[in-house]
C-alpha cells in the first residue's frame, strides 16, 4: 500500500516527443505497470485501473496515479525567448529515486566524480550557502552557492567561480539555476526529472534551458550524459540503496545543508517512497 | 568452534595503493593495501553518504572515498573533509574496522574481535580465484578427491601427476569464490586450467 501523499504527486514516464512521435512506452510508475502512448491526437497514461491523470510539461509527460494535490509546478524559463531547450533523453540508474535527486543537489562531490569537468582539486571548499523552504510554494530552495569548476558548461572556455541556486518543486524532480558562460546576466537552467520506477529502480531524465546557439545539439547531450553516467557509478554504490531519513544512518555536514533540508521536507510531507524510515 | 577466519583474496591480486571489495560472511568489506604495503579491511561504507569504500582511492597511507574525497586513516577515523579544508573532523566519524591478515600469500579476514591465526598452509603456494555459481557440494560431486566444507583439500590428477591442493571457499550473493592454491614445484598453467575445467564440472553438477 502506497501513501496517497505519494500517488497524490506528478512523476514524469516520458519524453514528450517521443510519444508525439508515435512511440508508445510500456513502462513502469511506483512499482505499477503503465503504457503511455497516443491516442485519438492525445497523449494518454494507462495504468491496471485505467488512465492515470496526465499533463505535459518542459518536454516531458507527467503523471499522477491518484488524485493530484496540486497542479505540477512551473519553471518560468521554460518560456523565455532565446533559451534552448534541451530534452538529454533517459539514464536508468539502480537506485532510489530519492537518492537521484539528492546527488543533482550535491556540490561536494564534484571534484571527484566529475574531475576537471565540474571541479578538480584542490579547490575543493563548500562556502557557508542558504537554505529555506519556502513557504509559498513549500519548495526546498538552496541560493548563494558558488563553486570552482574548470569546465562549468560546453559553453565554458576555462576555469570559473560559478553561482547556483537550486530547488526541489516536486519529490522527484529538481532544477537548478546556474551561471551562464555565454551571458553573465542569466542563468542556465537543468532539470532532472526522476520516473520512479521502483523504490529501488528509476529511469532519470534530465532536462535543459540554456543561451547557448554555438554547441551543436549533440554536444549538448553527449555533455550532460557524460555528467549522470559519472553519478550513476556513485548512486549504483550507495549503501542502503534507499535514503535514509531517519538521522544517525548517515553523517552530514555544513556542506550537505541542501541535501538535509530535501530529507526533512520528504519526511514531514510524507513523501517516503524510496525512503528508509528505521535504521538497519 | 567454527572458522571465523575467510580468505578473501590472493596476496597476489592486490598491489600496494589499490583497494578491492572483499566478504566476510554477508559483510561487504573494502580491503585495501597502503602505499607503505600495510594491509587492512573495513566496512564498505563511507559513514557520511554510504558510497562503497572497496570504489576508494589510495594516497599514502590513507583511504579516500571517491564520492566526496572524505579521508580515513590507519586506524579507520577520518582525517580529512574536503569540503571543509579548515575543520578536523570528530573523532566519532569512524569505519568499523575487521581483522586482516596476510599468510601463506592470502588475505583473510575475521571480526575485529577474533584471536587465533587462520589455517597454515604449509607446502602451498597461491594459484588463483575463481568464481562459481554453485555450492560446495556440487564442488565436491564434480571432484570427489576433495574433501571439507570452509577448506576444501585432496589430491587430485593434473597433467597426469598427482598433486595437492587447497581450495579455500568464500559465499557470495550469487554462488562460491575458490581462492585456489596448489603444492610448491607444481605446473601452475596445468593447475589453472584443472581449476576451470572443475569450475565446469561443478556447476554442471550444480544445476542437475
Amino acid at each position: 500500500m502506497i501513501a496517497p501523499e505519494v500517488m497524490n504527486e506528478w512523476y514524469p514516464v516520458a519524453m514528450a516527443a517521443q510519444i508525439c512521435a508515435g512511440q508508445r512506452r510500456v513502462t513502469q510508475l511506483l512499482g505499477q505497470p503503465i503504457t503511455v502512448h497516443v491516442q485519438d491526437g492525445v497523449i494518454v497514461v494507462t495504468g491496471q485501473a485505467g488512465p492515470l491523470h496526465v499533463t505535459e510539461a518542459f518536454g516531458h509527460v507527467w503523471a499522477c496515479p491518484g488524485t493530484p494535490a496540486h497542479p505540477l509546478f512551473p519553471i518560468p524559463e521554460a518560456l523565455e525567448t532565446g533559451r534552448r531547450l534541451v530534452d538529454v533523453g533517459v539514464v536508468r540508474v539502480k537506485c532510489s529515486p530519492l537518492r537521484a535527486v539528492e546527488n543533482f543537489l550535491d556540490i561536494a562531490h564534484f571534484p571527484f566524480v566529475h574531475t576537471d569537468v565540474l571541479g578538480a582539486e584542490p579547490h575543493t571548499e563548500v562556502n557557508r550557502y542558504e537554505v529555506q523552504i519556502r513557504e509559498d510554494s513549500d519548495e526546498v530552495w538552496a541560493t548563494k552557492v558558488t563553486f570552482y569548476q574548470p569546465q562549468a558548461a560546453k559553453s565554458a572556455e576555462g576555469g570559473i567561480v560559478t553561482q547556483y541556486m537550486y530547488r526541489v518543486p516536486a519529490p522527484t524532480a529538481a532544477v537548478l539555476y546556474k551561471t551562464c558562460p555565454a551571458r553573465p546576466d542569466a542563468w542556465d537552467v537543468i532539470g532532472i526529472f526522476v520516473q520512479p520506477l521502483s523504490e529501488e529502480l528509476c529511469d532519470v531524465w534530465p532536462w535543459m534551458a540554456l543561451y547557448d546557439d554555438a554547441t551543436p545539439q549533440a554536444e549538448l547531450i553527449a555533455f550532460q550524459q557524460m555528467i549522470f553516467l559519472q553519478d550513476r557509478s556513485i548512486l549504483e554504490n550507495q549503501i542502503p540503496r534507499l535514503l535514509p531519513l531517519d538521522p544517525g544512518m548517515e553523517i552530514p555536514t555544513q556542506a550537505d545543508l541542501t541535501s538535509i533540508a530535501y530529507r526533512r521536507w520528504l519526511k514531514k510531507r510524507g513523501l517516503t517512497y524510496g525512503a528508509q524510515m528505521v535504521a538497519a | 568452534m567454527t572458522q571465523r577466519w575467510t580468505a578473501t583474496g590472493l596476496s597476489q591480486d592486490l598491489p600496494k595503493a589499490v583497494a578491492m571489495a572483499g566478504h566476510w560472511q554477508g559483510h561487504d568489506l573494502a580491503v585495501w593495501r597502503s602505499a607503505s604495503g600495510r594491509l587492512q579491511a573495513w566496512n564498505d561504507r563511507c559513514p557520511h553518504r554510504g558510497m562503497r569504500l572497496s570504489h576508494g582511492f589510495v594516497r599514502g597511507e590513507t583511504l579516500a572515498c571517491i564520492y566526496h574525497g572524505w579521508v580515513y586513516g590507519a586506524d579507520g577515523g577520518c582525517k580529512h573533509i574536503p569540503a571543509h579544508p579548515a575543520l578536523t573532523p570528530p573523532a566519532t566519524i569512524r569505519v568499523a574496522a575487521f581483522a586482516c591478515v596476510e599468510q601463506d600469500g592470502v588475505i583473510w579476514v575475521a571480526p575485529a574481535e577474533t584471536v587465533g591465526a587462520p589455517v597454515a598452509l604449509r607446502g602451498l603456494q597461491p594459484l588463483r580465484s575463481i568464481s562459481l555459481t554453485c555450492d560446495v557440494v556440487a564442488v565436491r560431486l564434480a571432484e570427489p578427491a576433495l574433501s571439507g566444507d570452509d577448506v576444501l583439500r585432496g589430491l587430485v590428477q593434473i597433467g597426469g601427476q598427482a598433486c595437492e591442493v587447497c581450495l579455500l571457499v568464500q559465499h557470495g550473493a550469487s554462488g562460491l569464490t575458490l581462492h585456489a592454491l596448489c603444492a610448491v614445484g607444481a605446473d601452475r598453467i596445468a593447475a589453472s586450467r584443472w581449476l576451470e575445467d572443475l569450475r565446469r564440472r561443478a556447476e554442471r553438477k550444480g544445476a542437475a
